[in-house]
């Protein structure tokens, strides 16, 4: 029993050498993908101290919006733009009527304002839209379709291309971001007032001004991270049950990190399907819904702020 | 390196009229008036609890007078938002030290700089063209700001990691990157060694005579007060008791009273 | 080297202009300035120091003035040594640090004529003192921050004197002339520096150096250890002391490697990293200063990398020195230390700088073993050399397969050394001073009928032709019972200990030997964290009974060691105090270059010494004490005296010799 558990998966791994690599590259698929939402938590985390717990809503509501359009007839493109417009006003409206009012509360009263600001989407996007699951236009958009066959390590392996680019543009987007953040005024000022509000005030930032421009980054990446999803699966409001799984990918990666996103994502999407294919049939399958939270877990336990987070630096 | 030429050195830059300051029942500022005049260092002294960091506080923007106002640089305002207030040419330090203490000293004092940065969102991201040479020309600010302070050693270290000496210096190295009209420090030296203070003493001196900032500064320590300012204001209780030099009021007798015990 | 036409090379313009016609675009110079590094070729630091000296003409310097130079290590500085020089005048450095009153007896006793000095503090310095000074006519500065509203009658800054030499060249086609006339008047005869010793007892002494016999010690250690133009140094040492102006000016205007110049002291140990430098120079407690941080962090890092450490060092102390010194070494240890270098000494070695050192040298008092072998086995290749001023430094040095950590090696090519009957060690060499500058009597007493200059050192050559320093000669006594007393033998065993800073011993013509302690506040401070003590003061640490224990045993360990050496086991430490304050500089209780002054401080702790052997368990002391900024205030303690455990020493033939 314990040969099963500790052993042959390994020995199955070596043995069928394109199979692991085809469990590999599902799982790196997977993990982008994750890595994108967690992005979304990220950025407003970071410049705003808010878990932003309708994060996942955004995302399924960018997507359909941007669907919405194209049955309306707007061309493609014009679509995504027009989207853009929505998310930003999203934005803005946010942050006047929710957050405005609610600045010197307690962290707690402002996740409990995007709990109900979840509820309001998903009205919001069931009224406007109607609630049946919808194709994702990712050929207007000009994604690649298809698959890609590889014939190596004695097997083969299948890569279907719209992942490939899903990676792609994942990756490109995350480094964006990273640069931004480090090197450009508003990514300085966006760093400044997630550590002081107070401070910030003081140096001339309008903290309001920084709240709207960080809402609407997390409102791309909702569209973007829409479009993905959206591509490999349907439009629907089940996709922001994918929203949950990026939990313990910033537990992983840390809350306030970039890179951290992106790390946590892989190790998750990667180890959950590696725990699925090759331990999954020893407990009748289904790890992968549970093995994500159980890394989680651990992490918690020894290293509570994630691989990248801050510490808290404090003189005593 | 300051502009604003409507105004000379010994006009009046900032006047308090009759400002009051209430928190429900408590009295924090009661009938108080004073001026301060380009160029000069104003000390604002008093015991505990006399209303010193409200008083800052409603000139910064922070607090809102319920009767009074404040006319800065000839225009009248009652009420005015922390960063407008930065926008015309305010800085301030804290009592208690407000840095962004995940950051090093040199991101702190870069961001003091965000209201001089102007060029196009867009182009930083590329860091191309104009934005380039913008960031260089800051980042050079930044530095001589450095050098004039002494803290080359200390650049790359997070503030949350130094001494409060040194973050104290920080804090001051932030808000001259603002390259201010007016500057505000609330208690400076507090915490300080004797080495500490002298050194803290100097940089507020050299920052008169370089960059002929008005300087208004809370402090404590009665030699420091005598030694750097030219003109003093004493506050007791929410009101003023005395305004004059610091010779003036140190032979004050409601001053001797109230607060410095046995004349000096 | 280019041999044939360096032989008419006897001045260090010479060299200069030398090295601006072989490798015009090398760099000569570089500077940390608002946070980047700013470079000068040879080419343009020659072109600068021409212009310069052509300004300072122009200000009324003549040949055989005297400049002083005060301030930390900055190229205008350096620029400022060259050009005097050029002009036949001679420069004299002071100490940056020095009080004004320190400074006011070198410039007085000089005669100098202008001053090139850093920024605003020092020339506030000068100004406080120029009732003392009436024989300058200029001070000239590189910083202008702050003197803006000074009179500038008699003040100018260097940049200027630079644009109006620069403006010279151009206006007048004789003043290029002019000046190629003075430096080809130069000549090897002619003072070279005056270099001011610290002494450690009474006032300084002004040491004259000629540039022949400067320029001919620094080819041979040149030659002796490699170096060429692609070595790079970080120039942090006082420019007044001769180790600065030989390591440094000399060996780089031979060499042609740059000299770099750190943003300011403090930035020194970050600035040493980027500049990469392949040639350092260090006194021992900078290395042990380097060690002592590396132990503490390692006490913070995590388990992995501790056991690491550990696990590593331990290779590095089987195989790192012989593998440093060329000796054979099995493949398989090779191979792990390979992979140490990787993990371990690597990164020490980048954290500290001293990644792309090839040579160390270390000198001025005796490294604890355990310090030398730990850098040699990471793989630093650390020497030491011995020398003074009036050597110009070097009168030994260390092969690199030689290296031992209780000898300072054998002589330094071209030196002769003898030892004298009473041990005191003698030496005769190419660099060796002219005299000390208005003082012919100070001179002839330092030199014996036959040119060999007393070093003032008591030592003895080992079997493998090394030199043992004992101590200063005349600070090796006697006991009361006749056996031999040489305090700094065991104060430099005592202060092998990171614990202790400094350690005085005293003795003389007593019962037994008793010692004074500094402790180290950077190892102590650590140790209390660790342990949960706490302390409001360096003073109230200083008094802990959980410190004097912990001293107490370091004591113990020295007496043990000491009992094993027939010649030191009689002189065993009794009893000893902790001081209630660090032994300061400033307070002349040290020299400028941190070495004890014995006498003063037996005065001025007089009581302390007195309780020391009188059997007292504690004394009261009262003492003045200088500020940084010269303001003086008092400072007092109630200290606690111990006994120490003394070793038993085996019963030993009479006369012990």
């Amino acid at each position: 029993m314990l040969y099963n558990v500790l052993i042959d998966p390994f020995v199955q791994m070596g043995a069928a050498p394109d199979l692991f690599v085809q469990t590999i590259w599902e799982g790196l698929v997977a993990g982008v993908l994750y890595a994108l939402i967690a992005l979304g938590f990220v950025l407003i985390f970071k410049a705003s101290g808010v878990f932003n717990f309708a994060q996942g809503m955004m995302v399924v509501f960018a997507a359909l919006t941007l669907v919405g359009l194209h049955e309306k007839g707007v061309p493609a493109w014009i679509a995504v733009l027009l989207t853009l417009g929505v998310m930003a006003i999203l934005a803005i409206a946010v942050e006047r009527i929710v957050l405005r009012p609610l600045v010197n509360q307690p962290d707690i009263i402002l996740f409990m304002a995007t709990f109900g600001l979840t509820f309001i989407i998903i009205g919001l996007g069931e009224f406007i839209f109607g609630g049946e699951p919808k194709q994702m236009i990712a050929t207007e958009l000009g994604l690649p379709q298809g698959t890609m066959r590889f014939d190596i390590l004695g097997g083969k392996v299948i890569i279907q291309k719209i992942d490939v680019a899903a990676a792609v543009i994942a990756s490109l987007m995350i480094a964006a971001l990273a640069l931004f953040f480090q090197y450009t005024r508003i990514g300085r000022a966006l760093r400044a007032v997630a550590d002081s509000h107070k401070a910030a005030l003081s140096v001339g930032i309008s903290l309001n001004q920084i709240w709207a421009i960080v809402w609407f980054a997390a409102g791309i990446v909702a569209l973007i991270t829409g479009i993905m999803w959206g591509a490999r699966s349907d439009v629907s409001f089940a996709l922001q049950v994918i929203a949950l799984k990026a939990l313990p990918v910033l537990i992983l990666g840390g809350f306030t990190s970039i890179p951290g996103a992106i790390v946590g994502g892989l190790i998750i999407g990667i180890g959950e399907k590696l725990a699925e294919f090759y331990w999954g049939p020893l407990v009748g399958g289904g790890i992968e819904n549970w093995v994500a939270y159980v890394i989680a877990l651990v992490f918690l336990m020894v290293r509570p702020q994630g691989l990248f987070g801050d510490k808290i630096i404090e003189r005593i | 390196m300051v502009q604003n030429s409507t105004i000379s050195p010994g006009d009046t830059l900032l006047k308090v009229d009759h400002v009051s300051l209430r928190f429900g029942g408590v009295k924090a500022i009661t009938d108080v008036s004073f001026d301060i005049r380009k160029g000069e260092i104003r000390a604002i002294i008093g015991p505990n609890g006399a209303g010193k960091t409200s008083m800052l506080n409603v000139i910064n923007g922070f607090y809102h007078p319920q009767d009074g106002t404040i006319t800065y640089k000839g225009a009248t305002r009652a009420k005015m938002k922390p960063y407008v207030a930065a926008s015309q040419g305010i800085a301030r330090t804290f009592q208690n030290v407000a840095l962004f203490k995940g950051m090093s000293t040199l991101d702190n004092i870069m961001v003091g700089r965000t209201l001089k940065m102007k060029s196009s969102f867009f182009w930083q991201i590329f860091r191309h063209g104009p934005a380039m040479t913008e960031e260089i020309a800051h980042r050079r600010m930044v530095e001589e700001i450095i050098d004039f302070l002494e803290i080359e050693h200390i650049r790359k270290v997070p503030v949350g990691k130094l001494p409060y000496g040194l973050q104290k210096r920080v804090e001051l190295g932030r808000a001259l990157a603002m390259e201010p009209e007016l500057l505000l420090l609330d208690e400076p030296m507090a915490g300080m060694n004797l080495e500490e203070k002298e050194d803290m003493c100097r940089f507020i001196l050299d920052v008169k005579e370089q960059y002929g900032t008005t300087i208004a500064l809370i402090e404590h320590d009665m030699g420091v007060v005598m030694d750097l300012s030219d003109r003093v204001v004493v506050l007791e209780y929410g009101r003023k008791i005395a305004d004059g030099t610091p010779d003036e009021v140190k032979a004050n007798q409601a001053v001797i009273d109230a607060y410095l015990g046995v004349a000096h | 080297m280019e041999q044939d036409a360096s032989a008419a090379l006897d001045t260090f313009p010479k060299w200069l202009a030398h090295q601006a016609h072989a490798r015009p675009s090398r760099p000569g110079m570089r500077h940390k300035d608002l946070g980047i590094w700013t470079e000068w070729s040879w080419a343009e630091v020659a072109q600068n120091v021409r212009a310069y000296a052509l300004g300072l003409m122009a200000h009324g310097l003549q040949r055989g003035d005297r400049i002083a130079i005060i301030g930390n290590n900055r190229p205008k500085l350096y620029w400022s040594m060259m050009a005097a020089q050029s002009v036949g005048a001679i420069p004299v450095p002071v100490y940056a640090d020095s009080v004004a009153d320190e400074m006011a007896y070198v410039l007085e006793h000089a005669e100098v004529k202008f001053a090139c000095v850093q920024d605003q503090e020092q020339v506030d310095k000068i100004l406080s003192v120029s009732d003392r000074l009436p024989n300058i006519a200029f001070v000239f500065y590189d910083e202008p921050r702050g003197l803006r509203a000074y009179d500038h009658s008699r003040l100018q800054a260097i940049e200027e004197v630079i644009a109006q030499g620069k403006g010279l060249m151009l206006a007048d086609p004789e003043a290029n002339r002019r000046l190629d006339a003075e430096i080809a008047r130069g000549t090897g005869e002619d003072i070279s520096v005056i270099l001011y010793t610290s002494g450690t007892t009474g006032r300084s002494k002004g040491v004259m150096l000629s540039a022949g016999r400067c320029i001919a010690a620094a080819r041979d250690t040149v030659a002796f250890d490699g170096l060429s133009d692609r070595d790079n140094v970080l120039a942090y040492l006082p420019l007044a002391w001769v180790g600065d102006h030989y390591l440094n000016y000399a060996q780089a205007l031979i060499a042609g490697f740059c000299i770099n110049c750190p943003e300011s002291p403090e930035t020194a140990v970050e600035d040493r990293r980027e500049v990469g430098n392949t040639y350092a120079f260090a006194p021992p407690r900078v290395f042990e200063g380097m060690l002592t941080r590396i132990m503490i962090r390692m006490e913070d890092a995590s388990w992995l990398k501790r056991k690491l450490f550990h696990y590593y060092m331990g290779v590095a102390k089987l195989w790192g020195e012989k593998i440093l010194d060329g000796k054979p070494v099995p493949v398989l240890a090779r191979l792990n230390y390979a992979i140490g270098e990787l993990l371990v000494y690597g990164p020490l070695k980048n954290v500290m700088g001293l990644t792309t050192v090839r040579v160390g040298y270390t000198a001025g008092e005796a490294i604890g073993p355990e310090l030398f072998s730990f850098f040699r086995s990471i793989g630093l290749n650390l020497k030491q050399l011995y020398g003074q001023t009036e050597a110009f430094l070097f009168v030994t040095c260390q092969k690199d397969d030689g290296v031992r950590a209780d000898c300072v090696g054998p002589a330094t090519p071209n030196v002769e050394i003898r030892i004298a009957e009473d041990g005191e060690v003698l030496y005769k060499s190419p660099g060796q001073f002219v005299g000390y500058y208005k003082d012919p009597e100070k001179t002839a007493e330092t030199m014996t009928p036959d040119g060999f200059v007393k070093t003032g050192d008591a030592g003895f050559f080992e079997k493998d032709g090394q030199l043992r320093i004992i101590d200063r000669a005349k600070d090796v006594g006697r006991l009361k019972s006749g056996a031999l007393f040489a305090p700094k033998y065991i104060e430099n065993k005592l202060k092998f200990f990171p614990n202790i800073r400094e350690v005085v011993a005293f003795g003389q013509g007593e019962e037994f030997v008793t010692v004074f302690l500094n402790i180290d506040l950077v190892a102590v401070g650590n140790w209390a964290e660790r342990n949960n003590v706490s302390y409001g003061s360096y003073q109230e640490l200083a008094g802990h009974p959980q410190v004097y224990d912990i001293l107490a045993g370091h004591v113990a360990e020295v007496n043990r060691q000491l009992a094993e050496e027939p010649m030191m086991a009689r002189a065993q430490v009794h009893r000893f105090l902790i001081l209630h304050k660090e032994l300061d500089a400033d307070d002349g209780e040290l020299t400028r270059t941190q070495k004890v002054r014995r006498g003063f401080i037996a005065d001025r702790y007089a009581s302390l010494v007195k309780a020391l052997y009188d059997g007292s368990t504690e004394a009261d002391i009262s003492t003045e004490v200088t500020f940084e900024d010269g303001r003086k205030g008092v400072i007092s303690a109630r200290v606690k005296v111990m006994d120490a455990t003394v070793a038993p020493v085996a019963a030993m033939p009479q006369a012990a010799e």
